[in-house]
């Protein structure tokens, strides 16, 4: 502010200097006339008139003096401020409590659903999916069927297709040896469609008919700008050059611009390789035709509706292509979705919201505890304020200066809460990430800031506009007589008790969310996994297994790895597995492929089963509980009788759960290959495989040395990713360099494999439950604690104004309990009124969690009363002190002070 | 706050009039604040009077508006005075100010000599 005033002191000096130099001159030219100086001096100043007048108006046309006037109330508040530290401080920490739980979630909101796509118009940007008697049909869809829809749908300008399951992390050979990339499969149109053209290079030469890419740019390959950094240094001669993918060889044509991501996620550098259309891709046979996900930009002038309306009526008649009746009714029908929405799916979105919800509550409750504080000020001001206004001020410069006290209140509240969001991120970084996805830093950008801007204002209008306007129309002349504080107070104290109990009842209702989700959490803690978990750790590998073609994997890479991995010092047992249970990067689904038009043989065809192939070790590390027969052991090899195991939920699905499942063993189920048909020899007990929550699936388990590479399970299984599970007493901090030395000597690509222990992954799979019950007990606490602040603020302030009427009763022979009792009896209304208006509020409000709850019904009766109970002491004990304060009222003082 | 408001009326009343009387004299040269008021008085043979009170609010109003600018020279007599003169809008005002006091001055010259109006047929 210093500035400002200097510059304003010197043009006052400079006016100051011009009017005397006026005068000076005016005397000088009278003297001449011959007046004496004195009379020339009085005959000027006469003229020229009222020197502070004129200075005073011409004040008035200066542009700063607006600004001036802001700096001195914005002085003016900061003195009045700090007089009240302790209203101050409160109404700070408050204010940062509200606005640094919105502002924290809002970010997360912000990156996870409002974040737009980074291409031009991707608002227009759809996905097509096939669905029918089983739901979406997940892999895709064939050439055969997205060319129908190119030929017969007008909706759209363009479809294009790629294809990202499979080999999607792949390994680029750079200049300082191999990298992880994520590569993907596209068609011609794709880069047209998405509306983004390379920086350098050209684009795949599109087939026009087809959508697919020339057979001559077969060995093509697009770069990511991040690729081209990371493995080739920028190199700008990079077009032309011949790079090698997963070993084979492909020319680079091109490098994407600098922002370009497809899909969306940032975790790795980027490749595409070109979909060109083959033999296989004319007919429409499950397991044999190659399947795309689609993406669509729909013409200027349709809408969404028109498209999905359109491909409705023309899929019916696609549908009917299928030979495979069964096939058939996996394709019946087909939506349009845009593709934005697409990429979230509606529980992260539900979870989101509800959360985004809570903290909102929690910011209109702290709200509500500044706007009663704020009250409870301004009635103790009005002398203050009376006195300002008898001296002149207008009721629109008291209410400005109110509002400019409540705008650098809520700033510092603003800015405390914004370190308090910084905080709350950085503790929940990882299961925020975890649980939506998200892989950029999570830090309030742009427009957070921008929303805490306009959440300041806001808060600070709601804060103060009230009670300014209160302020400022109070009659001027009753304020300023001596010791008329009643009147108009006994309205303003019915508004705040009006707002302490809304304030209760909000926070009920957030108490009695975080008590469900609580109870949720408690509930799948102590759900019985079917293994063990402690001291596990768990290695995430990508096998580089293109350098293996040729070599037995089985024999010459993995069992190599774990005999090594088992003689390291601390090591009790160590296996392999595609993916342990409830671990989230690489889920296998088997579907059985039986033929036959048999009843049964539907039945069988009908069942998806989770697909791991594993260890004989595994038994060891996880201590998986067998219901019969054996798990895997040593004897099983490629050469001997090939097995399965399957689990207590494949059997109950397979075969009803009224059979024995001992009479599963024996039955031949599926082919490793052409000649090895397996038999079932083990029944596993259920364990969770995929979510805490979720009831067990259907699972079959192959063992990893029985795998040849004919079999044809072999590509499947051991290609892609494994995970290596190693029980240890020693501390992960000792054993991962270990394992780390000994994984980057089996192949150098491993040696930045992923560590985290099974306690982890289980703890990452309570996903949104956890997630969301510990951000709600922080956001519960603060409005726990708020709400009794709020209670004891009001009631302590009430005991303040009625210490003489108190003092009156007590000598006029009132019972100190009676007094303490009219107290009590105060906080009791409030509490009973705010306690049943939050009951009500919670009953409607916690239907939105059921999605959440696990074995707790949302209007759970014993949560309800639980922290309805809580709320009332916490209640009862914020109004205790108060209400002793108040028998405690010397009668003779208390007559004589008033 | 009494003489205040006086002094804001009469500033008004003669605000048009002000204006264009001091971009007039600024026409010929650069001035300071007293040079104007002087100009003013031997221009209208001592018969205007002007306020120098409404002068000061006046000159840094039409600095604002940027019809003038202003520096600190030294005047002959040696003195430091600050100096206003005449800008391209300044200029351009004064034109607009002068075609519209002669229309006026027509208008009202022609009620006050004219005779009572042609609507008698």
């Amino acid at each position: 502010m210093n500035w400002i005033s200097r510059i304003f002191e010197r043009r006052k000096d400079e006016l100051e200097e011009e009017i005397q130099t006026h005068i000076r001159m005016d005397v000088l030219a009278r003297m001449e006339r011959g007046e004496t100086r004195a009379e020339a001096e009085a005959a000027a100043r006469h003229e020229f008139g009222n020197v502070a007048l004129v200075r005073d108006v011409t004040h008035d046309h200066w542009r700063w003096n607006r600004l001036e006037r802001l700096g001195q109330n914005l002085r003016y508040a900061v003195r009045v401020l700090r007089r009240s530290p302790g209203f101050s401080i409160t109404v700070v920490l408050t204010l940062a409590v509200g606005v640094g739980a919105t502002c924290a979630m809002f970010t997360v909101v912000d990156r996870v659903l409002l974040q737009t796509l980074p291409y031009p118009h991707a608002n227009r940007l759809v996905q097509i999916l096939e669905l029918g008697k089983r739901g979406a049909v997940q892999y895709g869809s064939p050439y055969l069927d997205i060319e129908q829809w190119q030929k017969r749908g007008h909706a759209f300008s363009q479809i294009a297709f790629y294809q990202t399951a499979g080999k999607r992390i792949s390994f680029l050979e750079g200049k300082n040896g191999d990298s992880h990339v994520l590569s993907t499969e596209i068609g011609g149109s794709l880069f047209p469609v998405l509306g983004v053209h390379p920086v350098l290079g050209r684009d795949f030469q599109q087939d026009p008919a087809s959508g697919g890419v020339k057979a001559d740019d077969a060995h093509s390959l697009m770069l990511s700008d991040d690729a081209w950094r990371t493995d080739y240094g920028a190199d700008p001669g990079i077009v032309g050059k011949v790079v090698h993918l997963r070993g084979e060889a492909f020319t680079v044509i091109g490098v994407m611009p600098r922002s370009f991501v497809f899909p969306v996620e940032r975790s790795l550098p980027m490749v595409w390789t070109p979909i060109v259309l083959g033999a296989k891709d004319a007919t429409r046979e499950r397991n044999v035709s190659p399947t795309y996900q689609t993406i669509a930009r729909l013409q200027p002038q349709a809408t969404l509706k028109q498209a999905d309306a359109e491909l409705k009526a023309i899929q019916p008649d696609i549908a009917r292509a299928y030979t495979d009746s069964y096939d058939r009714e996996d394709v019946s029908s087909i939506e349009v979705k845009s593709y934005s929405e697409s990429l979230t799916d509606s529980k992260v979105q539900k979870a989101l919201l509800a959360l985004f919800g809570a903290s909102g509550l929690l910011w209109l409750i702290a709200c509500l505890n500044v706007t009663s504080l704020m009250l409870a000020r301004a009635t103790s001001r009005r002398r203050e304020i009376a006195v300002r206004g008898a001296l002149g001020a207008s009721r629109w410069q008291i209410v400005q200066q109110l509002l400019i006290e409540g705008l650098l209140l809520s700033g510092c509240g603003s800015l405390l809460g914004l370190g308090l969001a910084v905080g709350i991120l950085k503790i929940f970084e990882h299961a925020l990430t975890m649980q939506f996805s998200i892989h950029e830093t999570l830090t309030p950008d742009i427009t957070v800031l921008a929303g805490l801007l306009v959440l300041t204002i806001v808060s600070s209008l709601l804060v103060c506009v009230w009670p300014a306007i209160g302020a400022a129309r109070a009659e001027i002349e009753p304020a300023l007589r001596q010791g008329s504080l009643q009147g108009t107070g006994q309205t303003k104290h019915r508004t705040r008790a009006v707002l302490v109990i809304t304030e209760i009842a909000l926070s009920l209702t957030l108490l009695v969310g975080c008590g469900l989700l609580l109870r949720t959490i408690y509930a799948l803690k102590h759900v019985p996994l079917g293994f063990r978990t402690d001291h596990i750790l768990v290695a995430n590998m990508t096998i580089p297994s293109y350098k293996f073609t040729g070599t037995n994997m089985t024999t010459g890479f993995y069992q190599p790895l774990v005999d090594r991995v088992k003689q390291l010092p601390g090591v009790q047992s160590a296996s392999l597995m595609t993916e342990v249970p409830l671990g989230k990067t690489y889920g296998m689904i088997f579907t059985l492929g039986v033929e036959g038009k048999s009843a049964a043989d539907v039945r069988k065809r009908d069942l998806k089963a989770q697909f791991r192939a594993v260890g004989p070790e595994m038994q060891k590390v996880f201590g998986f509980h067998m219901v019969r027969g054996r798990f895997f052991n040593e004897q099983d090899t490629a050469t001997s009788q090939a097995i399965v195991i399957v689990n207590r939920a494949f059997v109950k699905a397979y075969f009803g759960d009224d059979r024995d499942p001992g009479k599963m063993i024996g039955e031949h189920l599926l082919s490793l290959d052409s000649k090895r048909d397996t038999t079932v020899q083990g029944i596993l007990d259920d364990e969770r495989q995929v979510n805490v929550a979720d009831p067990s699936k259907p699972e079959i388990e192959v063992c990893i040395s029985q795998l040849a590479p004919d079999s044809d399970f072999y590509k499947f299984a051991e290609g892609v990713e494994m995970d290596l599970a190693v029980r240890t007493d020693l501390s992960p901090s000792v054993m991962v360099p270990e394992l780390r030395k000994v994984m980057r000597a089996a192949s150098p690509d491993l040696a930045d494999s992923n560590f985290t222990t099974m306690d982890q992954v289980v703890e990452d799979s309570f996903g949104d439950q956890a997630l969301a019950a510990k951000l709600l007990e922080i956001f519960a606490g603060s409005a726990l604690l708020l709400c009794i602040a709020g209670i004891y603020g009001l009631l302590a302030y009430l005991v303040a104004q009625r210490t003489r009427e108190m003092g009156l009763r007590i000598a006029l022979g009132a019972q100190r309990s009676n007094v303490m009792w009219l107290v009590l009896r105060q906080a009791g209304w409030m509490l009973v009124a705010g306690l049943s208006a939050g009951l009500g509020l919670a009953y409607v409000a916690t239907q939105g969690l059921k999605t959440f709850l696990y074995e707790v019904k949302s209007n759970d009766p014993w949560t309800m009363a639980a922290v309805t109970l809580m709320l009332l002491i916490g209640g009862l004990a914020a109004s205790w002190l108060p209400a002793r304060r108040a028998a405690s009222v010397d009668p003779m003082k208390a007559l004589r002070t008033e | 706050m009494i003489g205040r408001s006086n002094y804001k009326n009469r500033i008004e009343l003669l605000q048009g009039t002000l204006d264009m009387l001091i971009l007039r004299t600024l026409q010929w040269g650069p001035s300071h604040g007293y040079g104007i008021v002087q100009a003013l008085r031997t221009q209208s043979g001592e018969v205007l009077q002007l306020e120098t009170g409404s002068l000061y609010p006046a000159l840094h109003r039409l600095e604002r508006q940027g019809w003038v600018e202003s520096e600190w020279k030294q005047t002959e007599s040696k003195q430091r005075a600050r100096f206003y003169s005449l800008t391209r809008a300044g200029r351009e005002q004064l034109a607009s100010d002068l075609s519209r006091w002669q229309q006026m001055v027509e208008v009202i010259g022609s009620i006050m000599h004219g005779e009572p109006g042609g609507e008698e047929a």
